[in-house]
């Protein structure tokens, strides 16, 4: 025993000083990242915080006005059709995109051949989605001389100007963001392969159908994996800005339809010359973001199960 | 690169250099624009919106500036105008401006009145402006100080494409009388008998001209002197259900595409795209119609004017020089701006580039070397009657083209009425106003 115990203790004491060299390693590769949050990224943001409480112009120094820029949200019509915008956006683009890419990472999880090939066509999209490239692209084929209009001609009907329309301009956003299935598809697929084959072996011996085993097993087992999806999406969603930028040519339009909270926050600051409301409107962006986040973590409480 | 990461480094970069500001109040400036020029290296930044077109010949002027100052060095910074306006207010905010900005009437007072802008008045030393017309200056003037320089002048007008008309056997309506509802009837006439693949008359009310035109007409004005909006609910009312109207009896063509060709920019207009016989256009696009479109298009005069009591039509700058009142060498910049607007080797190169040259010696001088359409505009812009030319966009009110863009697009969709659309416009752009 004593042998074998000064060799656990010497390996132990190795492993700890190691650890303490790969610390302060760690440490030093992590400085220009640190310096860098503090630098760009921190004192900015306390920087707008003192900012939501002041009248700044961008060209005079700022001037104190206390609680005025949050008041003044409370009558800002251009922001309640931001907000109802943005709210429509997320509650209806994240649900579908989470269903299109739970519904082909199952497809693709049944041992298809090819499947990397698949996953790859299918997670392209989620890298070039909010580019401005694509967004352009979006612009030419959702025109009123565009490719979904002359498709449709072929087929006898008469489109529309998708994106020139308020009727279904957000509708055009909304398509492009479900597009973007493909990140979340992978995380999924990941999330399959950690089911243990086992539980579906014993409910086939007992007799459970596909739709059963999907319901029973897949779905609990695959909850954390959901969960984690709907918070990171709901997030990015509300802070998407290029989409409806390039899109709208920067306006929000036609008629407010794609005016994303983002996008009005940028306008006022950087248009209107109104940059101590735009840090406030920032800071709501972030209550809010938060707020959902908060009720889905308590949400999951309920519904998300952990096998361990 | 992804728009989101610049986004929000711009973002964060005005806040962390707002919070500079603070620290530091004010900067001062390099001193007199009337100084004596500095005989050591001195740098300027020049910045323009533009087209390559443009970019190219100023790079001329520059070099050729340089050539007679061998120790100043002008370095240009140019973009395309929705860009444009972003970066200057950053740069503006983080006490880095160009020393020579290229503006534009819209934003003229919001920089004037905030303390950006130097009053080139102190520069006369340096910047001549003797060979200007006194109404063309005062278009640069703010709270009474000369800020910006007019560079070009322009007047509203209407583009008739003669080719579409004379496919379709219609007569050019005699412009020395015409009316709006001649206007709106010669446009539906062109409509039909094109079978509906031309229409008639480009959507108006994307512009802010065109309310000038219509407020002035009714002898009203869209700001007074004060710079609170002035104009009557009934003079917008009208205007949009003008506008209405046109799309309504088929001279326009379908809300969408309006929408959709209003925001695609010049190359993509119905009077580029010969896809619409008449548009409204300030006169000096004409040349860049012209040559996007390839057919032959003829400036009329605005209908409505011989029944108006006044002309509506004014000279508005198509854009000003101005100088960073920050600017550590305003000696040497008002030098560069009195190159750009009255040296006669330098007009040579920018011709009508940047519109109808607002000095009166150097547009004579240059008439000779133009193309016909930029000949066509300057004699547009001799022979039309004009009236003094609106109070310039008051502080604040900058947006005021957004905003009226996002009421044309209601009204066009149906969402509200001409009657709603007008009092809302007013409510929200003096709501502007006041918040600035």
């Amino acid at each position: 025993m004593t042998a074998l115990g000064e060799h656990q203790r010497l390996r132990a004491s190795r492993r700890g000083s190691l650890r303490k060299r790969d610390d302060k390693a760690a440490f030093l590769f992590l400085l220009p990242w640190f310096a860098g949050l503090l630098l760009i990224t921190a004192g900015p943001i306390a920087a707008s915080l003192v900012l939501g409480f002041t009248d700044y112009n961008l060209i005079q120094p700022p001037e104190f006005n206390g609680l005025e820029n949050f008041e003044r949200m409370l009558t800002d019509e251009r922001l309640h059709a931001a907000l109802g915008v943005t709210f429509t956006y997320v509650f209806v683009s994240v649900p579908l995109q989470l269903i299109c890419a739970l519904g082909l990472a199952l497809l693709l999880d049944r041992g298809l051949r090819g499947l990397s090939f698949y996953r790859s066509v299918f997670y392209l999209p989620s890298l070039l989605g909010s580019s401005v490239a694509i967004a352009v692209l979006w612009r030419q084929i959702f025109g009123a001389e565009g490719m979904v209009n002359q498709v449709l001609a072929l087929v006898g009907v008469q489109g529309r100007g998708w994106i020139s329309d308020p009727d279904s301009a957000l509708s055009t956003l909304i398509v492009l963001n479900v597009w973007t299935f493909g990140a979340p598809m992978v995380i999924f697929l990941a999330g399959l392969r950690q089911i243990p084959v086992m539980y579906y072996e014993a409910a086939s011996v007992d007799g459970a159908s596909r739709w059963t085993q999907l319901w029973r097993i897949t779905l609990p087992l695959l909850s954390p994996i959901i969960f984690f999806n709907l918070v990171l999406q709901i997030i990015h969603a509300f802070q998407s800005f290029t989409q409806a930028f390039v899109v709208s040519g920067g306006s929000g339009g036609p008629s407010d339809s794609t005016l994303f909270y983002t996008l009005y926050l940028y306008q006022r600051g950087f248009n209107n010359f109104d940059m101590g409301y735009a840090s406030a409107l920032a800071w709501l962006l972030l209550v809010i973001i938060a707020g959902f986040t908060a009720v889905n973590f308590w949400a999951a409480k309920r519904w998300v199960f952990y096998d361990d | 690169m992804r728009y989101g990461s610049t986004r929000r480094s711009a973002l964060a970069l005005a806040a962390s250099l707002a919070a500079a500001t603070v620290l530091s109040a004010c900067g001062g400036s390099g001193g007199d624009a009337n100084q004596e020029l500095s005989k050591d290296p001195v740098t300027l930044r020049f910045t323009w919106w533009g087209s390559d077109a443009r970019h190219q010949r100023t790079q001329q002027v520059i070099e050729l500036f340089q050539k007679a100052h061998p120790n100043i060095t002008v370095k240009g910074e140019f973009k395309e105008w929705n860009g444009y306006w972003d970066s200057l207010a950053t740069t503006v905010a983080a006490n880095d401006a160009p020393d020579i900005i290229q503006m534009d009437e819209l934003y003229l007072a919001s920089y004037a009145e905030r303390g950006a802008l130097l009053d080139l008045g102190t520069a006369s030393k340096h910047l001549k402006t003797g060979d200007f017309d006194a109404n063309a200056l005062g278009t640069g003037k703010v709270d009474n100080k000369q800020y910006a320089l007019p560079v070009g002048l322009t007047v509203y007008s209407i583009i008739a494409n003669t080719d579409l008309l004379a496919k379709f056997n219609i007569a050019v309506p005699d412009d020395a009388t015409w009316t709006w509802n001649d206007l709106k009837s010669v446009g539906a006439q062109v409509s039909k008998a094109s079978g509906g693949k031309v229409s008639g008359v480009q959507s108006l009310g994307f512009d802010i001209g065109g309310v000038n035109i219509f407020a002035r007409q009714a002898g009203a004005s869209l700001y007074d002197d004060k710079g609170n909006v002035s104009i009557p609910p009934q003079v917008l009312t009208n205007y949009w259900q003008y506008i209405l109207d046109l799309a309504k009896e088929g001279a326009a063509p379908a809300a969408s595409v309006s929408v959709e060709r209003a925001s695609a920019g010049l190359d993509q207009s119905g009077t580029a795209t010969n896809t619409a016989a008449f548009g409204n256009w300030w006169n000096t696009q004409v040349t860049a119609l012209t040559k996007a479109s390839g057919g032959n298009l003829k400036l009329l005069k605005l209908p409505g004017e011989a029944q108006s009591a006044a002309p509506a039509a004014y000279y508005k700058p198509s854009m000003f020089w101005t100088i960073s009142s920050r600017s550590k060498h305003p000696a040497e910049a008002a030098l560069f701006v009195d190159f750009l607007a009255n040296n006669q080797e330098a007009a040579d190169i920018l011709l009508t580039d940047r519109g109808v040259p607002a000095n009166n010696k150097i547009r004579t001088a240059i008439l000779p070397k133009l193309t016909a359409t930029d000949k066509a505009a300057g004699e547009y812009l001799d022979t039309v009657k004009v009236s003094p030319p609106p109070r310039v966009t008051p502080n604040g009110a900058s947006g005021v083209e957004s905003i009226l863009k996002r009421y044309t697009e209601q009204v066009l969709f149906g969402r509200i009425t001409p009657q709603q659309a007008a009092e809302k416009f007013i409510a929200e752009l003096q709501k502007e106003i006041d918040n600035a």
